[in-house]
């Protein structure tokens, strides 16, 4: 078995998965010939902003069925982290036409938020929720609150209320036609950057041995335990994962958006929070899906004339999803397959 | 357990640095005011009058990105307290403030409005309110005053509907329709959006308008004035969306109206609920040649300024236009501009002069009535009831005004501003383009 460990193509992809993603690409071409080439794009890219954030909401709560509600504020954090070391240690202003060059800074980028975000996860959930792991469930969440509070305010005192400008270090004007459509290069990076994220989340859940201590862990807490997981140790990276994501997430947005401000976690988190809610609370593959839901029910709102109603759009397509399906789109099922 | 400990002594740490940082932004100037008043009343009030004081309410969005809006305007209420302090006090009273911050989450939140002014409305020795700054906090802290007959002076709401019975006035102050204790020294949106129209159509020659407004009272109703009078000039208005503040990604909106292309995007909304964003995410699009325009909301300072639309928008906010509903030229506009700076070391805000003309009728109402009311409610009721009667007149920093049978200003100014990016030595600022008077005809 351990020799096996290596990454390879999911074996489960068989016959039976057949319908499924025969229903995503359906999903895609109805959505492409109702908003055009254009808004794709567009849909595309703040959908893949909220389907990382919703990955970590789903994960924390697969495994220990807390709400994280700190997570949009964590995502703010990354944001924050991200256009500090663009605009600090790096001293940059405008974009970076070397393609090489960008490549090498945005590597970093990548590598050094997501890991202290990574850190920031852990050390939130070592010293906010692991001494509340055993009381009731509404401490915890109140906790998550308070957590939530904290970020804000001490990013507040370190950036101030005010929306941050940050080096946009993506040329804006680097965009191909296709279709009849100006694309930019920067949607296309961040959309792949997502999907490859939630590709090696998947590949890490579902084929290694800390993947498996989750899953367990996820299952049945004691019986894990009992089996030999480190059940701290699972968890602390539950979170780390979580909020690396999170993390990515933040620094896509400041590369899309290009600011930063202290409360932009409230709205993002509340919008990935219903994404995972949607695809099935616990369920990767249903945040990552939920994400793009709602990132579509906002564009398509704004394309037929409908913006005033997006929210109500967003909120009104998840009553009726939990009316019909309550446990989500996909159903809660980290436990057996993530 | 010991590392249990420490977990908690940490958490409560950074709890205790994450209130103080929170309380650090709106106390600066909270803190001096509250402290220092038993401490003045002595010095203020004279031998007779031992330490009698009476207390100016405050209620503006202080915090979040609505700092570049509140800030200046409680300076302008802060100067002409401490002046009138300085002077000794009026007939024999030292003026208080008790401020009070309506931003919830970096943005004026209508229900922390409310409950600030019940606060306010509890204390007997409030005679009067200065603000809100947002006319959605207005109509829900009317109703609250108008019921318990304290005088509320806004500087900067311009929502027809919070006064004018043809638009819904009589609703909010439903508890007495015709005991008005709600004035305003800024002019109403009908106004301001008939005249963003007029400059959008006539001085800059746009024909195609795309409006976006941020659903609220002040937002919306000063674009559908903006759409209809920019129709009625003979302009074309190619689409109209609403996005709530909660809206950070404009793109889809924008990349919807790119095919009809408009020639001036008009935004209906304050800076904070969006209009920094939107000019900032035209030029990502490629839209950002487009002329943009919008009202009082977006011409907040300088660039650099917190919060202020230029900070906000960047590079992007070059060839944008904005009105203030309030005359620019004011009377003795170079030592208000000294006493304000010597004070406060910046210069006055948009709104500033009108706060502190709202604060000099609050004090001249006081002036008048101090000496036949025997109680703080008697001296209220008459504080209220001198400001409040269309006769009287006064004399602030905006000029002599007095307030209609609504508490609607005789002044009917609206001030043009246009962006420029070189001005505050490349930071960019609003500068001023012309002022005209809409006078009564125009209502």
């Amino acid at each position: 078995m351990q020799t096996q460990r290596s990454i390879r193509l999911p074996a489960r992809l068989d016959g039976s998965q057949l319908p499924f993603v025969a229903a995503i690409a359906g999903s895609l071409v109805v959505a492409y010939a109702l908003v055009g080439p254009q808004q794709f794009s567009n849909f595309l890219t703040i959908g893949a902003v909220y389907a990382l954030i919703a990955l970590g909401y789903t994960m924390v709560y697969g495994i220990i069925e807390l709400i994280n509600f700190a997570h949009g504020d964590v995502f703010m954090v990354g944001s924050f982290v991200a256009l500090w070391i663009l605009s600090g240690p790096l001293g940059l202003h405008g974009s970076i036409d070397n393609p090489a060059l960008l490549a090498v800074v945005l590597v970093g980028l990548f590598l050094v938020t997501m890991l202290i975000l990574g850190a920031l996860g852990i050390f939130i959930e070592r010293f906010a929720y692991r001494p509340l792991r055993n009381a009731p469930r509404l401490a915890p969440l109140i906790t998550a609150i308070g957590v939530s509070f904290i970020l804000q305010n001490i990013m507040q005192a370190f950036f101030g209320p005010s929306p941050v400008n940050s080096p946009q270090i993506f040329t804006l004007n680097a965009r191909f036609d296709v279709a009849g459509a100006s694309i930019g290069y920067l949607n296309v990076f961040i959309v792949a950057v997502a999907v490859a994220l939630m590709i090696a989340l998947q590949l890490f859940v579902g084929r290694t041995r800390l993947g498996r201590a989750m899953r367990s862990t996820a299952q049945d807490r004691e019986a894990a335990e009992l089996m030999g997981v480190d059940i701290n140790l699972t968890i602390a990276f539950t979170f780390f994962i979580g909020s690396a994501l999170a993390g990515a997430a933040g620094i896509v947005w400041v590369l899309y958006f290009g600011y930063a401000v202290f409360n932009q976690g409230f709205y993002a988190g509340l919008f990935a929070f219903t994404a995972a809610v949607l695809g099935g609370i616990g369920n990767t593959t249903g945040a990552a899906l939920g994400g793009f839901v709602i990132g579509f029910l906002q564009v398509a709102a704004a394309q037929y004339g409908y913006s005033r109603w997006s929210e109500v759009a967003i909120f009104g397509v998840l009553v009726l999803v939990l009316v019909f399906r309550p446990t989500g789109l996909l159903g809660q099922q980290l436990g057996e397959r993530a | 357990m010991q590392s249990r400990r420490i977990g908690a002594i940490a958490v409560a740490a950074v709890v205790v640095a994450g209130a103080c940082s929170s309380a650090a932004t709106p106390a600066p100037s909270a803190a001096p005011a509250g402290s220092a008043a038993p401490a003045s009343a002595a010095p203020a009030g004279s031998a007779a009058t031992g330490s009698k004081y009476v207390t100016i309410g405050v209620d503006l969005p202080l915090s979040g990105g609505e700092f570049a809006n509140g800030d200046p305007t409680k300076k302008g209420i802060q100067l002409a307290v401490d002046q009138a302090n300085a002077n000794g006090g009026i007939a024999g009273y030292t003026i208080k403030l008790s401020v009070k911050d309506d931003a919830v989450n970096g943005v004026h939140n209508p229900q922390q409005g409310a409950t600030n002014v019940q606060t306010l409305v509890a204390d007997p020795t409030v005679i009067g309110i200065v603000g809100p700054f947002n006319s959605n906090v207005g109509a829900a802290e009317i109703p609250i005053t108008n019921q318990a007959g304290l005088l509320q002076c806004s500087p900067a709401n311009t929502n027809p509907g919070l006064t004018k019975p043809q638009y819904g006035a009589l609703d909010i102050r439903k508890a007495f329709p015709n005991r008005i204790n709600y004035i305003r020294v800024a002019t109403t949106d009908d106004i301001q959006g008939l005249a963003g129209a007029q400059f959008a159509y006539n001085d800059l020659g746009k024909r195609r308008a795309y409006i976006v407004d941020d659903t609220e009272t002040y937002g919306k109703g000063l674009a559908d004035v903006f759409e209809a009078q920019f129709k009625k000039l003979g302009g074309t208005v190619v689409k109209h969306d609403g996005a709530p503040s909660s809206t950070t990604d404009y793109t889809p909106l924008l990349t919807a109206v790119q095919s009809k292309n408009p020639d001036v995007v008009y935004f209906g909304g304050v800076t904070a609920t969006g209009g920094g964003l939107l000019r900032k995410q035209m030029a990502q699009v490629g839209m950002g040649s487009l002329a943009f325009g919008g009202g009082d909301g977006i011409v907040d300072g300088p660039g650099g300024v917190e919060g202020s639309f230029i900070t906000v928008a960047g590079a992007a906010a070059a060839n944008s236009f904005g009105t203030i509903a309030a005359t620019h030229d004011i009377p003795n506009a170079q030592a208000f501009s000294q006493a304000y700076q010597k004070a406060y070391g910046a210069a006055p805000g948009a709104y500033s002069a009108s706060a502190y003309a709202c604060t000099q009728v609050i004090l001249q109402a006081l002036q008048a009535v101090a000496a036949t009311a025997t109680s703080p409610t008697a001296l209220r009721e008459a504080v209220r009831a001198y400001a409040t009667d269309p006769t009287h007149k006064f004399n602030t920093q905006l000029g002599t005004i007095s307030f209609d049978q609504n508490g609607d200003t005789s002044q009917h100014i609206i001030s043009f501003y246009k962006t420029d990016m070189t001005a505050a030595g490349g930071k960019g600022d609003w500068v001023f383009v012309r002022q005209q008077d809409f006078g009564q005809s125009s209502q």
